[in-house]
């Protein structure tokens, strides 16, 4: 077994809607260890992409405690919690999230904004990272001149460009075709065999079944079920 | 991420909106060229009259005058008024004492009284009644009375020359004031002296001495208050008989000098001189024989103890003021402390300029408040740019966030673009000030010109103003672009990735 990187207690995150309390998260125990690849799946509103939320520090939780190797992240400062996001974190999105009016190669620069990399060595490791993942005839294009699985190709690589311990990817191929779905899969499992802990969130059973190391099914904001290696156990 | 980052994706968000960002800060270019226009005004105003002071000296130069005895003594004088009391008066003379006294002042290089008397003067064939002043030739070196316009100054003080100045030429109208250098000149005025009042006593007294002595009550004799009362009324009596021969005696002398020079008069009653100057010597001379005196000049001599009527040719010096030539560099208010502790009353033009200064900083100030107005309404423009900003690059800042931005990088991105909106607007407005300061400058010579004034300079625009409004216009900017900032540094990041 892999060393225990994350692990939440009782994770809760609720949302107050007028009069009514919506449980996004709701008691969540969960462990992630380094290497692992690990898939949050369930339907819409199931909480898995907000549990992604508050692993990066960028959700705040109503309860319960988020450990990164024995650090509580919500007992951080801000700052501390911002660095914890430029230094050991990448993020991938459904939307990609890319800044349409800069170019791919500044988009993926910007990681390397937040960790002090000197301007020079930036732009190379920005320019080798999108080259390594076949967008090396793309480096001065906009976003809006790049296809949805380049776009999300260059996400990866401004998640990948600041070497991160853990990738967080939420619905990745969401608003892929399977072309381009296989495409980022197959970029995904191999950054995984490389040793990279990948988290992604999806509402693909079997892009997950095909590429985790584990799966949790979510609903209601509770996990409802523990998928290892394809062998499905119950959870209680 | 350093600054050079920051500038870059400011630079590249100002470019992407360059309508908005013209036009926010023209708004910023406006006000700053108003202030800066204005402030203009008020700093060349200023300027001028530093220079005319200091071009007329009057920077090293100090009036010392008598204290006033009814501002400085209210209270011994009414004591004086309900006690008949014959104390002497506390006000000290300014006379050739006070005259040494003053120069030995540590920082004044030269101390000089003011003399002047009304004298006649014949030119060709002409005669004017008008005054002469006295100057010490070395006073002639001082920037006060330096600047001649025709002609070189008095070659000694006892040259047998004199100075016109430029008010003589005014007050006669002299059409062709250099013709007069080199001409002969006669001054004569009308002379009083103690030996004529002397013998208006004897006179008047010899006339009605058998009729005073049949007068007299001689048996009242042995009552004091008889005998005061009787002193006093005889006293009374031959001092205005004394007056009456002092000022009545009008005998006439003159002398004949040679016109060398026409001095620039200067401005302001406390330094401009009388319209003819004239030697020490040749003022000794007409002094001594009680030349151009009148009553007050004589009553003031009796208060000050400067009448010694035992001596004939005994010289009243009591001046009704005295200039000081001070050292450059040296601390005005010391030497008009050490005037004060002599026991007179002195007035510093160097002192009275930092009241001018004082005006002119409530009036800079005034100015400045208007464009400073200007500012802040060209301050809600950057607001609601920056604020606008933030709602169209919420999900850019739920990047940056992702990415590992925080709080403060956020909150200094957006204050670098709304510096940059201060600073380009601080800087064009600067220009345009400058600009519209030359066209009111222009204006205003034109103007100058063809009423026959000299034409000077109204505007100027020193370092300190630009460096002002550079620094007015940026730290409003900051300021404008604060709140938008701070709200921008605390966006929801997961609200902001949601974001359309």
């Amino acid at each position: 077994m892999n060393k225990l990187w994350i692990e939440t207690a009782n994770l809760c995150r609720h949302y107050k809607r007028g009069s009514s309390t919506v449980k996004a998260v709701d008691g969540v125990d969960l462990q992630i260890y380094q290497g692992e690849y690990l898939a949050i799946v369930g339907s819409s509103g199931s909480g898995k992409s907000t549990i992604l939320n508050m692993l990066a520090g960028l959700d705040t939780p109503t309860s319960g405690t988020v450990h990164v190797e024995d650090i509580d992240l919500f007992k951080m400062s801000k700052k501390e919690i911002a660095s914890y996001r430029a230094d050991q974190i990448g993020m991938v999105f459904q939307s990609f999230n890319l800044i349409p009016h800069h170019t791919a190669l500044y988009n993926v620069e910007m990681a390397l904004f937040f960790d002090n990399t000197p301007r020079t060595e930036r732009t190379q490791k920005a320019k080798a990272m999108l080259e390594s993942l076949g967008l090396g005839e793309r480096l001065d294009h906009k976003p809006a001149d790049l296809s949805g699985g380049e776009q999300q190709r260059v996400a990866v690589a401004r998640a990948l460009v600041k070497t991160p311990t853990v990738l967080f990817a939420d619905e990745p191929t969401g608003n892929l075709d399977q072309k381009n779905t296989n495409q980022i899969a197959e970029l995904l499992s191999d950054l995984n065999q490389k040793g990279l802990t990948i988290v992604i969130v999806t509402h693909d059973l079997q892009f997950a079944k095909n590429s985790a190391d584990r799966i949790i099914r979510m609903d209601y904001g509770k996990i409802v079920e523990v998928i290892k290696n394809g062998d499905r156990n119950e959870s209680s | 991420m350093n600054l050079r980052d920051m500038l870059h994706i400011s630079v590249g968000n100002l470019r992407r909106m360059k309508l908005r960002t013209f036009l926010t800060a023209s708004g910023v270019v406006i006000a700053i060229a108003a202030f800066v226009s204005m402030l203009s005004f008020g700093a060349g105003m200023q300027e001028n009259v530093a220079s005319e002071f200091n071009n007329l000296g009057l920077f090293n130069t100090m009036i010392v005058y008598q204290k006033d005895a009814e501002k400085e003594f209210p209270h011994d004088l009414q004591e004086k008024d309900t006690l008949s009391t014959n104390e002497p008066t506390k006000i000290k003379p300014l006379n050739n004492e006070a005259l040494r006294q003053l120069s030995e002042i540590p920082g004044v290089s030269l101390a000089y009284p003011y003399e002047s008397f009304t004298i006649s003067v014949s030119i060709d064939d002409s005669i004017y009644n008008t005054e002469a002043q006295v100057l010490p030739q070395i006073a002639y070196k001082t920037k006060l009375h330096k600047t001649l316009l025709y002609g070189e100054h008095l070659g000694s003080d006892s040259s047998r020359e004199i100075l016109l100045t430029n008010q003589f030429i005014k007050e006669f109208e002299i059409a062709f004031p250099d013709s007069l250098i080199g001409k002969q000149l006669i001054i004569s005025a009308k002379a009083s002296s103690v030996d004529s009042g002397l013998y208006a006593i004897v006179k008047s007294d010899s006339f009605n001495f058998v009729n005073k002595i049949k007068e007299f009550d001689f048996d009242s004799l042995r009552n004091k208050n008889y005998v005061t009362n009787i002193l006093k009324t005889e006293a009374n009596d031959a001092v205005q008989r004394f007056i009456d021969g002092y000022m009545n005696r009008n005998e006439i002398i003159s002398d004949t000098l040679t016109i060398v020079g026409i001095l620039d008069n200067g401005i302001g009653s406390r330094t401009s001189t009388k319209p003819i100057l004239i030697p020490m010597s040749i003022a000794e001379k007409f002094n001594s024989k009680g030349a151009g005196r009148g009553a007050m000049d004589f009553m003031s001599m009796m208060s000050s103890g400067q009448l010694d009527i035992f001596n004939q040719k005994a010289k009243p010096k009591s001046f009704s003021k005295i200039t000081l030539n001070i050292d450059q560099g040296v601390m005005h208010k010391n030497v008009s402390d050490s005037v004060k502790a002599l026991g007179y009353r002195p007035f510093s033009f160097a002192q009275e300029f930092e009241q001018i200064q004082k005006f002119f900083f409530y009036f800079d100030m005034g100015l400045g408040l208007i464009g400073l107005i200007a500012l802040i309404t060209a301050s809600l423009g950057i607001v609601n740019t920056m604020v606008m900003s933030i709602i169209e690059r919420k999900r850019e800042i739920g990047i940056l966030k992702s990415l590992g931005a925080d709080e403060l990088y956020i909150k200094l991105l957006f204050l670098t673009e709304s510096a940059m909106i201060g600073t380009i607007g601080a800087s064009a407005g600067i220009v345009f000030g400058w600009l519209i300061s030359r066209l009111g400058s222009f204006i205003a010579q034109s103007y100058m010109e063809k009423e026959g004034v000299d034409a000077i300079e109204l505007f100027t625009m020193p370092f300190w103003l630009v460096l002002t409004a550079f620094a007015i216009g940026l730290a409003v900017s900051l300021a404008a672009g604060y709140f938008p900032a701070s709200k921008a540094a605390k966006v929801d990041p997961v609200e902001a990735l949601r974001s359309d």
